[in-house]
C-alpha cells in the first residue's frame, strides 16, 4: 500500500502533485536510461576482463617457462646480473573517464624506446630476448587489468546504487503521489457531493417557507 | 508539504545528485584528432572541470581509419546521444568525418540524418568496445524538458 504524502486537501495543492509526478517519472526515465547504460558497460567490461584474465595467465605460463630456459642456458648467477642491467622506469599515464557519470580510471603503459633493454646483447642469447619480450607483455596485461578490474568494481558498485534509486522511485515516491492525487480528487469530488446536497436541502427549506 | 516525509528530503537530495551527475562530464570543448596526435598527454577539460584522458592507441587507431585531412577535422570526444525509453541511440555528427569513422568501425553503410547517426545497442556495444574513451554518452535535454 503507498504510502500517502501529508498535504493540505486544496486545488493548489494538487497541482503542485501533480507537477511532482510529472517530474519524478521523467526522473524516473532518465536514472533508468543511465541504469541500462551502466549495465550495459559493466558486461562489456565483465567480458573484457576474462579475456584479459586469460591472456594474462597465458602470458605469464609462457614468460616462466621462457624464464626457466634462459635461467638454464645462462645459469642463475648471469641471469641475475643481466636482470640487473636491464632495471628500468617504467612510465604509466593515468588518468580517469566517465561513464555515465560514473568516474574510472584510465591507464596506458608508455611505449618505451623498442630494442633498448639495457643488457649486453653480445652475453645474451635469444631466450633472453624472448623473455624480456615475454615479461613486457606481461607488464601491458596488468595494466589492462588492473583498468578493467577497478571499473568493474566502480560500476557494479554505481549500478546498486542506481537501481535503489530506481526502485524507490517506481514503488514508493511514483505509487505515493499518484495515490495522494486520487486520494485529493476523491475528497474535492465529496465536498462537491456534499456541496450539491446541501444546496438541494436549502432549497427545499426555501420551498417550505 | 511532501517534504514532511522522512525519506522525502534525502530522496530529493539524491535526485538533485543524480541530475547534476548526468551531463557535468561532457568536454567543455571538443578537440580535433590531429590536435591530441600532438599532445603528450591527450586530453579534454570537462564542464565540471574535471579531465577525460583519451588513450593513445584508440587516437592512433582512428587516425588509420581516416586520412590526415579528415583528421583536421575529426572532433572528439564523439558524442553518443541517449533517448529515453528507446532502443536507438544517436551519434551526433557534424560532417561526413563521423560518418566514414563509424562505418568502417561497425563494418556497415550508415547514414546520417539531421546531424545524427541512428544506432542500436548492440552496435553501440561494438562502438564502445573499440572507442572507449573517444566516446562520451550525452542524456539529451529533450528528455530533461
Amino acid at each position: 500500500m503507498p504510502q500517502l504524502v501529508k498535504v493540505r486537501p486544496t486545488k493548489i495543492e494538487l497541482i503542485k502533485l501533480r507537477r511532482r509526478l510529472f517530474l519524478a517519472e521523467r526522473i524516473q526515465k532518465i536514472v533508468k536510461d543511465r541504469l541500462s547504460i551502466l549495465t550495459l558497460e559493466f558486461l562489456q567490461i565483465a567480458r573484457e576482463t576474462v579475456e584479459a584474465k586469460r591472456k594474462l595467465i597465458n602470458n605469464f605460463s609462457e614468460l616462466y617457462r621462457a624464464l626457466s630456459i634462459a635461467a638454464g642456458y645462462h645459469g642463475y648467477i648471469a641471469l641475475e646480473k643481466e636482470l640487473i642491467a636491464s632495471e628500468r622506469d617504467l612510465e604509466i599515464a593515468a588518468g580517469s573517464r566517465n561513464i555515465a557519470g560514473t568516474r574510472i580510471p584510465t591507464f596506458e603503459l608508455k611505449e618505451a624506446e623498442r630494442g633498448i633493454r639495457g643488457y649486453n646483447l653480445v652475453d645474451t642469447s635469444s631466450w633472453f630476448d624472448q623473455t624480456a619480450q615475454l615479461s613486457e607483455k606481461c607488464l601491458e596485461a596488468i595494466v589492462v587489468m588492473a583498468e578493467l578490474q577497478s571499473s568493474l568494481e566502480l560500476l557494479g558498485r554505481e549500478i546498486n546504487r542506481t537501481k535503489r534509486i530506481v526502485n524507490a522511485l517506481e514503488y514508493l515516491v511514483i505509487p505515493g503521489l499518484q495515490a495522494t492525487i486520487k486520494y485529493l480528487k476523491m475528497k474535492f469530488e465529496e465536498r462537491d457531493r456534499e456541496e450539491k446536497s446541501r444546496l438541494k436541502r436549502v432549497k427545499v427549506l426555501l420551498e417550505q417557507r | 508539504m511532501i517534504n514532511e516525509l522522512p525519506y522525502e528530503r534525502l530522496l530529493q537530495e539524491c535526485l538533485r545528485g543524480e541530475l547534476r551527475l548526468l551531463n557535468a562530464y561532457l568536454p567543455r570543448q571538443q578537440k580535433l584528432l590531429s590536435d591530441l596526435l600532438r599532445e603528450e598527454y591527450p586530453h579534454v577539460v570537462c564542464t565540471d572541470g574535471s579531465t577525460h584522458l583519451f588513450k593513445r592507441k584508440e587516437l592512433k587507431y582512428l587516425a588509420s581509419l581516416i586520412n590526415d585531412d579528415e583528421q583536421e577535422a575529426l572532433l572528439l570526444p564523439m558524442l553518443i546521444g541517449v533517448s529515453s525509453g528507446q532502443g536507438e541511440m544517436a551519434i551526433i555528427c557534424r560532417g561526413e568525418v563521423e560518418e566514414k569513422v563509424i562505418s568502417k568501425i561497425l563494418d556497415m553503410p550508415v547514414t546520417p540524418k539531421q546531424q545524427r547517426i541512428m544506432i542500436y545497442k548492440p552496435q553501440l556495444s561494438i562502438l564502445r568496445q573499440m572507442l572507449k574513451t573517444t566516446t562520451q554518452y550525452l542524456f539529451s535535454p529533450k528528455i530533461i524538458e
